[in-house]
């Protein structure tokens, strides 16, 4: 029962807190798996077990320790730094963190570093959430309070006591139910940032997405992603698929090779509306560049939804549009982002002043489509007819529209069009715009999403990075116009999406197939519960915590009130938890709160009990003290020493309420000190 | 004592309330809110600094699962708080027995503790200066404790105020409350190491002598202790091999009684000196279970033996005044 007070500072880890450090570091570094390097991964992992080999004190015991933690984190930097050609940056950082923990757990020795390395791991396990944070993101992070509490009772009781795991678990897993009302609490109250504290470097390797560069291939392998890149809840009816254009990055320079966009900062005009908007909101997932995406045209700049007014005018908040029709950001989009936007079918987008200049351009390779464009030109009276001419060239030609192109060398567009025949999107956009330039239109690449996924019950759309798509705009009457050779090449891929466009045995992503299975189904049910996870939990943002705040009639608040409030919610909640654990005081036996108060007040009229004087003593001296109430002091004492002393059970009852008849047949302390 | 009376006025009153720097606790004392404070540990600051850095973490990168986590874990943190105070509170101290002891030697003194309705994990219980111990209670039980002191100087002295404090479930928290006790003990002046022989008692040499050798008067054997008189030893029992014995024999007579008298030992020696002296001669009567008496100025014991006797001898030497 009892022991002496252990050093736990000093104390060697136990098997049993070192078994409960390496679940916290693997629940912490497992969500990381897929998005650190392999090499990483495998060897802070292997780091970890290693530690759990016995004999248990390898590492930590030997002389090897005081160099093993710096000669490692050392070679971890080294090769981190190697992989990445940076260092100071987030993504380096994680990794290193990653090896970290798992080199300092491997030569853990006393309770001071287990702190540490809590402390480490628990930092680890919020670096997931920079890579995702779908649910199953946060299921994952479940076990790290769990082993996180479990790690502190273990380390708190000592390293000699071998408690039972499962009591070392159902504490903290009590303590944190019980505190899961404070949590949501903070979470919805705690003050959100509109834009980063400090700058976000730019990691956007790990992302999937557009760039705003485009070369044979770079869309074709986005194809292959089934990853969500936007969801759109429409107002009213969707469109239908083939007006399913999905505006991103332009391009309009071309090297020869590749296509980029140029660098212009102009802000451009809204496209003029000549049919029904369409307003819809984006949830965009973040791609770590500025754009938005709009369906094909933007009458009306995004702003954020805003629950009463649903769509108001042209200022916008959030982005700006450029001279090109592309809607940028004002900040990186580096977190989920919800817009209201509206566009429009049809509308007109009038050519700026120097854009037909801009965007006729052409380097000197590529000479065959130059004199292939030149010659058909020639043959037409009318761009109009030239377009034609160029699309019903595609369809009637033997092109073959697939995702496994073969490689292209000096002058890939001459090769595609005379020679291979066999191209993705990107193909057909680059050498259609490459063959408008040559007959003298202006014309440019417009990449972005064309397609998009209804969801089960029709609430939504979801566009995936499989439907990441190329498309040319050309310049005819002063009207931008859009133009789509992959219609003319495979028109079901405009029609019916990929799946449906592609030859059969082509890699295509399982959810861009057509057949409609039940692991699909599945995949679309579990895509409906992440789009409310989305929007409800993760997309939790300033402007979101305000329409709660409205909602509840707190928008007005001062930060002041707001702090009280959560305060006050605080205290309640505290004294809830104490309540439902039956804090009703101090157990007390009744007689001796009686006893007790008999003796306080004798004690403030002047007669204190000496710590060594029994009831049945002090009795008899306060009886002599105050002669006139011997009887009842008498009798108090007596009482109390019967019941306390005593063997009476049955009759406590009846005596309990004789010595509070007694006590009250004492006058008050003032009265007693009155007395000589 | 009565320092919370008004005389003391209002400050003294709140300073101990705050720090129970006097002795005022009657028993039982329960600890209560009042008297329960309670802060974060080293390892408890160090994971709110971590929680607050992932905050700020989540709050740069719009992480709102890194809030979720952060917010999760502080709740847990929250009620840990408010599991460690429970742990505490509620607890039922009262005061059993003060020690007495030698002085360099340990003091101890016992106190009950209660745990009430609920159980108790890892309740510490620390008296200032001494070894703290550390107890699990299960709910309605009531444990004595003993508290280990070290007996400084000759004397009175006391426990002093105790500190019970607890970090129960996570180590992130640690509550504690003070208690105390009018609990005094009595500290011994420490025996002389070699002192001379007991001066001679009413009896002769031959007299004694001649009580040793009869048998009549022997009233039983006890355990060989060191340092009992070899003509004490029951011989016929070790050579018999049935072990050690001691004989005992019955009343004052029969060993001889002697009068410890502070004005007969010599004047060079001061007054720590002759209580040390004093005392290791009441030890060696007791050992050789002579009867005393003692006198000193300004407090007698009248010839007597047993372990009562010895007790009220050794304190009367503890509470000799200083002069």
């Amino acid at each position: 029962m009892k022991r002496a007070k252990a050093k736990a500072a000093h104390a060697r880890l136990s098997r049993v807190q070192t078994g409960w450090l390496a679940a916290l570091l693997l629940c912490a570094q497992f969500p990381l798996w897929p998005s650190v390097h392999p090499w990483v991964a495998v060897a802070g992992t292997g780091l970890a077990i290693l530690r759990l080999l016995p004999p248990a004190q390898r590492f930590s015991s030997s002389k090897l320790r005081g160099l093993l933690l710096p000669a490692l984190a050392l070679i971890a930097a080294l090769g981190i730094r190697a992989q990445f050609g940076y260092f100071l940056a987030r993504d380096p950082c994680v990794e290193f963190l990653y090896l970290l923990v798992s080199i300092k757990f491997l030569e853990a020795r006393d309770a001071r570093d287990g702190s540490l390395l809590i402390c480490l791991a628990l930092f680890l396990a919020v670096t997931q959430f920079f890579y995702a944070q779908s649910l199953f993101a946060a299921l994952m992070a479940l076990p790290v309070v769990v082993a996180l509490g479990a790690n502190l009772a273990s380390l708190r009781s000592g390293a000699e006591v071998r408690a039972d795991w499962r009591a070392q678990v159902a504490e903290p897993v009590r303590l944190t139910l019980q505190g899961i009302p404070l949590a949501i609490m903070l979470f919805v109250l705690f003050p959100r940032l509109a834009g980063p504290l400090w700058g976000t470097a730019t990691d956007t390797a790990a992302r999937t997405g557009l760039s705003e560069r485009m070369a044979p291939g770079s869309i074709s392998e986005l194809s292959l992603s089934d990853a969500v890149a936007f969801r759109v809840a429409f107002v009213g009816p969707p469109p239908s698929p083939r007006d399913r254009y999905w505006r991103g990055p332009v391009l309009a320079r071309f090297d020869g090779r590749e296509w980029s966009a140029l660098s212009r900062l102009k802000t451009g005009n809204l496209a003029r509306r000549e049919g029904p908007p369409i307003d819809y909101t984006v949830t965009l997932e973040p791609h770590g560049k500025l754009w938005l995406f709009a369906l094909e045209h933007a009458v009306g700049l995004p702003h954020l939804p805003d629950e009463e007014a649903p769509l108001r005018g042209p200022v916008s908040d959030i982005a700006f549009l450029t001279y090109d029709q592309q809607l940028l950001a004002r900040n990186m989009i580096t977190q989920t982002v919800r817009y209201a936007q509206r566009s429009a079918l049809r509308a007109s987008v009038p050519a700026l002043e120097g854009d037909a200049s801009d965007n006729l351009r052409m380097p000197p390779n590529n000479q065959r489509t130059a004199a292939f464009a030149r010659d058909l030109r020639a043959r037409v009276d009318s761009d109009r007819a030239y377009i034609d001419a160029v699309l019903s060239w595609f369809h009637s030609d033997p092109f073959v529209y697939t995702l496994t192109p073969p490689l292209l060398d000096r002058d890939p567009v001459d090769a595609f069009l005379f020679d291979t025949k066999r191209g993705f999107c990107e193909h057909y956009a680059g050498a259609f715009v490459v063959l408008l330039r040559a007959a003298g239109i202006p014309a440019r690449v417009v990449t972005g999403y064309q397609g998009g996924e209804m969801s089960l019950d029709g609430d939504y759309m979801i566009v995936r990075q499989s439907d990441a798509h190329a498309w040319a705009e050309a310049l005819l009457d002063g009207q931008w116009q859009r133009f789509d050779p992959t219609g003319a090449v495979a028109p079901s891929r405009i029609e019916r999406g990929l799946g449906a466009a592609l030859p059969a045995g082509e890699p295509v992503p399982y959810l861009a197939r057509m057949e409609m299975t039940w692991l699909k189904s599945l995949r679309l049910h579990w895509d409906a519960l992440n789009y409310q996870w989305q929007r409800g939990v993760v997309g939790f943002n300033v402007q979101r915590q305000r329409d709660l705040l409205r909602e509840v009639g707190l928008d007005n608040a001062r930060p002041v009130q707001l702090a009280v409030a959560v305060l006050g919610v605080a205290i309640v909640w505290g004294l809830l938890v104490l309540g439902l654990s039956r804090m009703r005081g101090a157990h007390v036996d009744p007689e001796l709160a009686l006893w007790s108060r008999a003796c306080r007040r004798m004690a403030r009229a002047g007669l204190v009990r000496r710590p060594d004087e029994g009831p049945l003593d002090f009795s008899e001296r306060a009886a002599s003290r105050w002669p006139q109430w011997s009887t009842a002091i008498r009798s108090i004492g007596t009482l109390y020493a019967r019941l306390r002393y005593g063997p009476e059970r049955e009759q406590r009852a009846a005596l309990l309420a004789q010595l509070r008849s007694s006590i009250d047949a004492l006058p008050g302390a003032q009265r007693l000190r009155a007395q000589p | 004592m009565s320092t919370i009376t008004a005389s003391s006025g209002w400050l003294a009153h709140w300073r101990q309330r705050l720090w129970r720097l006097a002795p005022d606790d009657r028993d039982p004392v329960v600890l209560r809110h009042s008297r329960i404070y309670i802060l974060p540990t080293r390892r408890g600051l160090a994971v709110m600094a971590t929680l607050v850095i992932m905050l700020l973490t989540s709050m740069n990168y719009a992480l709102s699962l890194g809030f979720a986590l952060s917010f999760l874990c502080a709740g847990m943190v929250a009620a840990a708080l408010l599991a460690t105070f429970r742990n505490l509170a509620g607890i039922a101290a009262s005061p059993l027995v003060a020690g007495e002891a030698f002085a360099g030697g340990q003091l101890e003194f016992t106190l009950s503790l209660a745990s009430g309705p609920r159980p108790r994990t890892g309740i510490e219980v620390a008296p200032r200066d001494g070894r703290s111990i550390e107890v699990d209670l299960p709910a309605g039980a009531t444990r004595p404790l003993r508290l280990a002191v070290e007996a400084r100087r000759r004397g009175r002295q006391a426990l002093g105020r105790v500190t019970a404090s607890s970090h129960f479930p996570l180590g992130l928290w640690r509550a504690w409350a003070y208690v105390h006790f009018p609990l005094t003990g009595s500290v011994y002046p420490v025996p002389e190491a070699s002192p001379p022989p007991l001066p001679p008692g009413h009896l002769g040499s031959d007299a004694r002598r001649a009580a040793f050798a009869s048998d009549a008067e022997l009233a039983g054997l006890r355990d060989y202790q060191r340092g009992d008189a070899q003509n004490r030893i029951a011989w016929k029992a070790v050579a018999r091999g049935a072990g050690w014995y001691t004989k005992l024999f019955e009343g004052a007579g029969g060993s001889g009684a002697v009068d410890l008298d502070w004005a007969e030992l010599p004047p060079s020696m001061d007054e720590e000196q002759r209580l040390s002296r004093l005392a290791a001669w009441i030890l060696a009567a007791e050992r050789e279970t002579r009867a005393f008496s003692l006198r000193l100025p300004g407090a007698e014991l009248t010839q007597g033996q047993g372990a009562g006797h010895r007790r009220a001898a050794l304190i009367a030497l503890a509470l000799h005044p200083n002069t």
